[in-house]
């Protein structure tokens, strides 16, 4: 599959992501579940920024090559508020519906297309970055 | 060497070492703290708008809260080699030098550990105090459960931060040497 389907396909499906959520916001005259667009969309940076890092930094003369397999701090911590940030997305439209802000069809649709549009972020992460290392495997 | 390299007495209780169950046990102690957090914004906010009751979620249920939050901060910023390292130093040329952190260590560890252990305490008694002890009835005790719901999950999200960490550790260690 050459890059250019899969940019389509990617893009088509994130349009239909944003779709959903909108339309869940729209159809019942209540944009308060937008801010699940806002969480799906800072949850990948966290580990972007964290491999931008560890791929800047400079092993030429600090011998920081020594501690190996073991992850730095600074990894471990965007790992857990990648966790958290995910969470956060599904349990905001959860926490609305349960306080009666939102009805039930915009919180199924506001979840859905928030994973939506995060798993079609990961997985162009994922198709860009497989050329250039492949040991890279759970990094999502 | 071979008894300090395992963690339990009996050779097959050894927790598996690989750097995927730690990325696993990292993502999921990250999305137990999200799950206690709403849970406590969710009553916050159930609150202030379906509530029918006179009982409102304070200040005062927020505070088990930031301990446990400030208890998990402190106990997982600890570096776990200062812990152990000083059966190996006390008798080497470095001696005194590291033994004082170590004991520094363990004693920002003991109050990481104090306020974890605080903050469920503390949600208890609100829960208790605050809740059950008036008769209130289930909508509105459901404000006191979440805040249980949420110092336990942050509280099981800090021991699986802590066992994911010392994963990586034994793993490290088994391959330096």
């Amino acid at each position: 599959m050459n890059p250019l389907n899969k940019i389509i396909f990617l893009s088509a499906f994130l349009a239909s992501g944003f779709l959903l959520i909108l339309l869940s916001c729209a159809l019942f005259n209540n944009w308060k579940p937008l801010w699940v667009i806002g969480i799906f969309l800072v949850a990948p940076l966290p580990n972007i920024i964290a491999q931008s890092v560890e791929n800047h930094r400079d092993d030429f003369l600090t011998f920081s090559n020594d501690h190996g397999n073991a992850p730095s701090a600074l990894k471990e911590f965007c790992q857990h508020a990648t966790g958290f940030l995910i969470v956060s997305g599904i349990a905001l439209p959860l926490t609305f519906y349960h306080s009666h802000l939102i009805e039930l069809g915009a919180t199924l649709m506001s979840i859905i297309g928030g994973l939506i549009v995060y798993s079609a972020i990961i997985v162009f992460i994922w198709f860009f970055s497989v050329e250039e290392e492949e040991n890279d495997d759970f990094n999502f | 060497m071979e008894q300090r390299n395992s963690l339990f007495r009996f050779s097959g209780l050894n927790l598996p070492k690989s750097q995927k169950l730690r990325s696993i046990g990292v993502y999921l102690s990250g999305i137990l703290f999200a799950v206690g957090f709403w849970s406590m914004v969710d009553a916050a906010i159930y609150s202030k708008t379906v509530n029918a009751s006179i009982v409102h979620v304070t200040f005062v249920d927020w505070i088990p809260f930031i301990c446990s939050t400030l208890g998990m901060i402190i106990v997982n910023s600890i570096e776990k080699s200062h812990l152990l390292n000083d059966n190996n130093n006390n008798s080497s040329f470095l001696g005194g030098g590291s033994n004082s952190t170590t004991w520094q260590a363990r004693v920002i560890l003991f109050f990481g550990f104090s306020l974890l252990a605080g903050g469920l305490a503390g949600s208890f008694m609100v829960f208790i105090i605050k809740f059950l002890l008036k008769h209130y009835t289930f909508p509105t005790l459901g404000m006191g459960v979440s805040n249980i719901i949420c110092n336990g999950c942050i509280m099981l999200s800090c021991i699986t931060l802590w066992l994911s960490q010392n994963i990586e550790d034994e793993y490290s260690y088994s391959l330096a040497l």
